[in-house]
């Protein structure tokens, strides 16, 4: 039994625009698996190419055995979507969306019945059955597009920034909602730039800058190996670099000046915080390390060793 | 081209979302042609006599029959699509289903076509209203099949101009300097030979002419061998328009 997805050398060029440049990866039947980077990383790009809606430039891109193709009806009939964007049918009513798209994926109308009855509970729009779209919020229409995703019971799921400008009652029900397929082993494939999201919801993550995988692995294990257990921030002058670096890097693994910030980063906080009341300095943090931490080492800004 | 009968399940969306427009788009389908029939029909008509033995609302009405069909599955595919495809991305949601991109765009075809219809057959209700009806029943059902055709040309040609348009500016060159002139020099409100000879020549490129000679002789149950020839040109203009247009879209659609 080999992967649900592998992707070989996978490569997207849009003209002369490279959006994802030969990368690879496998993702197994029932893991969540995220893909994050910035913005135009090549995130959404990678996903459209697996759920069939854009041609691979080159590589190879296998789904559940099939190759990927814009005309594989096979994929798309058992994948589900929930887009970026906001691409309900404005001029449907949140009942009429549903049963339009039921139709497109074949299902009899006594069927669909059932299961938008059933969705609109699950992702509690009920009240909302014969609203026009424009009478939703932000949220409830990022709600109706789980429901939409989930009509044909689908195999795999492909949410791209699914929470993108919600509030946070409305992100966590998403967020419960996608728990809830995972559990029931629906594969999950998740790009994001929320960081909490990921850590939240992925067993496995890819970090994607220009077109390229920069890291593979597990949320925390990659926290750990990239940056540490705990960060130090500093708000401090450049003029005392010298003398507080001095001081303190025998003790972190890295550090770094960002702006009015000095960071360190260390797998063992104790000698450094021992350092740091010893060195009595006024507005100083410390937390854990997080995978923000890692993304915008990898993305961002280089660490200075 | 990977066409399905997932076609007619866009075609059926259409029409659940036309529910709302329904009653807006017949009061405009049938004052447009009440506009027509009554300024030239009966205020410019009183002036032009007879017209092979018949008053001009004859010659009149099964020319503005087919230009209407022409212009609503015109509009409905320029601007129709281009909301749905731009403004609203409901292709994006579409391709990611079973529906092909070619079933998107050939169901939107039907659509236009369907609307052209419409807009025909509302026609003729108020030609016939007036008295102007066609020679006999199989005629009306022959107007009625020749609309679907005209339909269908009149929209793939308007989804060809819309998988290149980058905005709805872009429509103005089409319907002015094409659909305007058709409606002009296709014979629909005079016959055209009293135009010079090259004029004429140049009115046998446009398929508006061929409808229009086909639906005139069809009205009065003149059905002569050489009217194939017509429905030859729009059928052939229509299957080539409909492939290109196909093509042009899936390639705008995707990427």
């Amino acid at each position: 039994m080999g992967a649900f997805i592998t992707a070989k050398d996978l490569t997207k060029k849009y003209g002369d625009l490279t959006a994802v440049d030969g990368i690879s990866f496998e993702i197994q039947e029932g893991e969540c698996f995220g893909f994050l980077g910035p913005n135009g990383a090549g995130k959404t790009s990678t996903v459209k190419m697996i759920h069939c809606v854009s041609p691979v430039t080159s590589g190879t891109l296998t789904v559940k055995g099939m190759p990927a193709h814009i005309d594989n009806r096979a994929v798309k009939m058992m994948t589900g979507v929930i887009p970026q964007e906001i691409t309900l049918d404005n001029d449907l009513t949140v009942t009429e969306n549903l049963a339009i798209f039921a139709k497109f994926f074949d299902i009899p109308r006594q069927e669909a019945k059932k299961r938008i009855a059933d969705l609109l509970k699950f992702v509690e729009l009920e009240a909302k059955r014969v609203s026009k779209i424009d009478e939703l919020s932000t949220g409830m229409k990022r709600r109706l597009l789980v429901a939409r995703a989930l009509l044909n019971h689908p195999k795999l799921i492909v949410a791209d920034e699914p929470t993108t400008g919600l509030d946070p009652q409305a992100r966590h029900l998403i967020w419960q909602r996608l728990r809830q397929l995972k559990a029931q082993g629906t594969t999950l494939i998740l790009t994001t730039q929320y960081m909490e999201e990921a850590q939240q919801l992925c067993d496995r993550i890819v970090i994607m800058h220009q077109g390229k995988i920069l890291r593979e692995g597990l949320p925390l294990k990659l926290v750990e190996e990239e940056i540490g257990r705990e960060v130090i921030e500093i708000r401090i002058s450049k003029d005392e670099d010298e003398r507080i670096i001095g001081q303190l890097a025998p003790f972190a693994c890295g550090h770094e000046r960002v702006g009015d910030t000095l960071y360190f980063y260390c797998r063992d906080g104790h000698d450094i915080l021992k350092k740091l009341v010893e060195l009595d300095l006024p507005n100083t943090w410390t937390r854990p390390a997080s995978l923000e931490d890692v993304f915008l080492k990898l993305t961002g800004r280089g660490l200075i060793e | 081209m990977n066409l399905s009968y997932r076609t007619y399940y866009v075609f059926v969306r259409n029409m659940v979302s036309y529910k709302r427009f329904v009653v807006p788009t017949f009061l405009v389908s049938l004052v447009e042609p009440l506009f027509y029939l009554i300024t030239f029909g009966i205020g410019m008509g009183a002036y032009m006599g007879y017209f092979g033995g018949k008053p001009y609302l004859y010659f009149l009405v099964p020319g503005v029959l087919v230009s209407s069909v022409m212009m609503s599955s015109t509009f409905e595919c320029l601007y129709g699509t281009f909301v749905k495809m731009v403004h609203e991305k409901l292709y994006d949601s579409l391709i990611a289903t079973p529906v092909s991109a070619e079933d998107a765009v050939a169901g939107d075809i039907a659509w236009g076509a369907f609307r052209g219809l419409v807009s025909g057959s509302l026609m003729m209700l108020v030609a016939v209203v007036m008295g102007i009806i066609p020679v006999s029943v199989p005629s009306l059902l022959l107007l009625l099949v020749l609309m679907v055709f005209i339909g269908v040309l009149f929209a793939s040609l308007a989804m060809i101009v819309t998988s290149v348009s980058p905005s709805f500016d872009f429509f103005n060159y089409y319907t002015e300097l094409i659909i305007t002139p058709m409606l002009f020099f296709s014979g629909v409100f005079f016959p055209l030979d009293k135009f010079p000879a090259w004029m004429q020549k140049l009115s046998e490129f446009m398929p508006l002419t061929h409808a229009v000679k086909i639906s005139r002789a069809v009205f009065s149950g003149e059905y002569r061998a050489k009217y194939l020839w017509n429905f030859l040109v729009i059928f052939v203009l229509e299957v080539v328009a409909f492939v290109i247009g196909v093509r042009m879209m899936k390639k705008r659609l995707i990427k």
